[in-house]
């Protein structure tokens, strides 16, 4: 008995946990795994869902369809436009408004709330008052002709329609990149900056030899997060489009091209073959990244 | 030993509370369905055998006052059928996705609002009920207008009853008219780029008053394509919008815009539609329909503006027509009950009341005679229209053919590239497209 029972035992104990597990596993294996498995299987298939529900398997030619499909590159390289204009930016803008909030300010909660309001917005509120201030006769095109230079008809001209939405997402963004950097920044220890300015280094010059080199894991992260933000971009040139990525899909991102194939053309088994390589990319994207990054730490 | 056993026993529970929890949801929601329907069972009815049922209406939404007269309908229709109960619905964003999505997941309304322009994907997809077998010879099929009643056809088989319709027409400020001097509102392409060009004004170099406002998508500028002889798209689905004489018609637009600087969209001026532009005086002229007269009623009342039938484009009259029908999900458990709704609210009763306040147009002609339309000042040129207008519909690839064409016609408009080339494109990526999805 007292042989049989180790295993016996390790077993029962496992059951155990498993059972607490249960709860959390239903949940996420309904909502999360079970959609991710379904869209991997609809990525094979050609789909038919309503009326005559129809699957028929048809290898990889989704994904060959891709390549043929002149919307998917736009979309694309849209979305990777917008990842790399963005993404820099409000990070940098993070790092500036997480050193302004750090020094010795007056007002300092006052600030903290104003600077972290966009962020506890709803991005859909965000979007239709940012589409007011875009109007032709909006706020910002009087500003600008205000100081003497010419309005843009923001959101109907392809040239500028995608740098609205740029604007508008690094704006609402950055303050909650900020947090992490300012959470950073409270663990930088005074002492080096004490010895730094015993040996004479300015303020520009702390600031890049002391404070950004600490916070490279904040900003590994921040990169990271910025980059899956960005590519999974819908509501924002959703709303602005008001669902077709025009004018002449100058704001179609994936996440966009792969709702209207799913609900306008109700071709289900192309748009998750679509989501899978958006997935991929995104894989991809921060497997370099982290490679690039962890070099660094090494040396 | 046993503590650990205690915690088995307590996890167990969590699970079995989870499930029982779980399913007492999704019983109780089965019960409501049901009681609803058991509700009235015991009260004496006039007709004692019919059970009595509820049926589901899908629209989208609308204005109150129109609400409130939809609902006056729906009254009228269960004071009539006291056995059926409407349970009515307003989707209020994104119509068409929530309705398919529901199809898909068997819980489609039994009745409910499509648009002609959709008809095709879903009668081809097989979800709609064909309603030949319900007509009876009272309900009078000959009294809708023919093109009205096409759109929802398919080989012989209608799918939906037309509830009611729109064309566009030409709504112009008689005060602007007035000032630039000119006495009747043009009857060609040709006058009306001369009077859009006398009515656009300027202030310091920016356009503050397009003689023309335009709105720069296929569904308001498909009969623009036909006009000299050009087609939206060919027998097979697919695309045919860049042959020359479509182009020729779509031509005018842009010039008018590129060259003559005379028209604008409404984006341009900062409003969100032709209506909105129209009654904010930023636009002389625009082609809008019915809905813009209610719209400009309770929200310009001062403005001083008239419609006549739209300029003749090649010498030929032409507009668009818009129009919704009724249609019955073919999944629907009370397929009679179903009918009896339809037939009510596009038979001649259910039309008069609906569309009594002129919110929408009768797309029956007896109704129309009865309420005077053809006569009427501001929508006789409405009516008029329906009789040479092209309904806003080109087969179940309409959705794609329209996204490319207003993606790069858009572009041609703003004058960043050269129409023939946007339109060589657009039906290029278009049918590429539909021959992918094929």
């Amino acid at each position: 008995m007292a042989q049989a029972s180790p295993w016996k035992r390790k077993l029962k104990n496992n059951i155990t946990g498993y059972l607490f597990l249960l709860p959390t596993i239903l949940v996420l294996g309904t909502f999360l795994f079970l959609p991710v498995f379904y869209s991997l299987y609809l990525s094979g298939h050609k789909v038919n869902l309503l009326g005559e529900v129809s699957y028929k398997w048809i290898g990889a030619d989704n994904f060959v369809r891709m390549s043929g499909d002149e919307r998917a590159w736009i979309a694309l390289k849209n979305t990777a436009s917008f990842a790399l204009f963005v993404v820099p930016l409000q990070t940098a803008f993070a790092i500036m408004l997480a050193v302004i909030l750090n020094a010795k300010l007056r007002f300092k909660n006052f600030f903290r709330i104003v600077f972290f309001m966009p962020t506890v917005t709803s991005s859909a509120v965000l979007s239709l008052i940012f589409m007011w201030i875009y109007n032709s006769n909006g706020l910002l095109n009087k500003f600008l002709e205000l100081i003497g230079l010419q309005g843009y008809n923001w959101l109907g001209d392809p040239a500028v329609a995608m740098k609205a939405i740029m604007l508008m997402n690094i704006w609402s963004t950055a303050p909650f990149f900020m947090v992490v950097f300012l959470a950073a920044l409270q663990d930088i220890p005074d002492a080096l900056y004490e010895s730094a300015m015993l040996d004479g280094a300015g303020a520009w010059r702390r600031f890049f030899s002391i404070t950004l080199p600490l916070l490279k894991p904040a900003t590994f992260f921040t990169v990271v997060m910025g980059i899956i933000g960005t590519f999974q971009l819908f509501d924002q040139s959703y709303i602005f489009s008001a669902g077709s990525g025009g004018p002449n899909n100058s704001t179609l991102t994936v996440a966009l091209l792969i709702y209207q194939y799913a609900f306008k053309n109700l071709d289900f088994g192309y748009a998750s073959a679509l989501a899978v390589a958006l997935a991929a990319v995104i894989m991809i994207v921060t497997l370099i990244q982290r490679k690039l990054f962890a070099e660094e730490k090494l040396n | 030993m046993k503590k650990k056993s205690g915690l088995v026993v307590l996890s167990l529970m969590l699970v079995a509370v989870l499930m029982l929890s779980a399913c007492g949801k999704s019983g109780g929601n089965g019960n409501s369905g049901t009681g609803a329907t058991n509700n009235g069972a015991g009260e004496p009815t006039k007709e004692p055998s019919a059970e009595q049922v509820t049926v589901t209406l899908a629209g989208w939404g609308a204005s109150p006052e129109e609400q409130d007269l939809l609902n006056q309908t729906l009254k009228e229709f269960e004071a009539k059928y006291p056995n059926i109960k409407v349970n009515y619905e307003v989707i209020a964003d994104q119509y068409m996705d929530v309705i398919k999505t529901r199809l898909i997941g068997g819980e489609g309304p039994d009745v409910f609002y499509l648009d002609a322009f959709e008809a095709p994907g879903l009668i081809e997809h097989n979800v709609l009920e064909p309603l030949d077998q319900y007509v009876t010879p009272e309900f009078d099929v000959t009294d809708f207008e023919k093109p009205m009643l096409d759109a929802f056809k398919q080989e012989g088989v209608t799918y939906g009853f037309p509830k009611d319709f729109s064309t566009l027409a030409m709504f112009y400020n008689k005060k602007d008219f007035e000032e630039a001097g000119i006495a009747a509102p043009p009857t060609t392409w040709e006058e009306l780029q001369a009077a859009a060009i006398k009515l656009t004004k300027k202030e310091g170099g920016k356009t503050v008053r397009f003689g023309f406002g335009v709105a720069p998508e296929l569904a308001r500028q498909m009969f623009m394509i036909q006009a000299f002889g050009g087609r939206v798209a060919d027998e097979n689905g697919n695309a045919a919008y860049a042959s020359p004489e479509a182009v020729k018609g779509l031509q005018l637009v842009t010039d008018m815009h590129n060259v003559d600087k005379a028209s604008g969209e409404p984006k341009e001026v900062g409003a969100g539609w032709g209506g909105e532009m129209f009654g904010q005086g930023k636009a002389s002229i625009v082609f809008e329909g019915n809905w813009a007269i209610p719209f400009l009623e309770s929200n310009y009342k001062d403005l001083d503006y008239g419609t006549a039938e739209l300029p003749t484009v090649n010498g030929k009259q032409g507009t668009m027509a818009f129009t919704v029908a009724y249609v019955m999900n073919k999944q629907s458990k009370q397929k009679e009950a179903a009918w009896q709704l339809i037939s009510y609210l596009t038979g001649k009763e259910g039309m008069k009341t609906w569309t009594s306040k002129g919110f929408a147009l009768p797309t029956r002609k007896s109704v129309s005679q009865e309420l005077g339309y053809d006569k009427d000042e501001l929508r006789g040129a409405i009516v008029a229209g329906a009789a040479y207008a092209t309904p806003w519909q080109a087969g179940a690839t309409l959705p794609t053919i329209m996204n490319n064409f207003n993606n790069q016609f858009v572009d041609a408009f703003m004058g960043n590239s050269k129409l023939e080339d946007a339109m060589k494109k657009a039906q290029d990526v278009a049918n590429k497209e539909i021959a992918a999805a094929k």
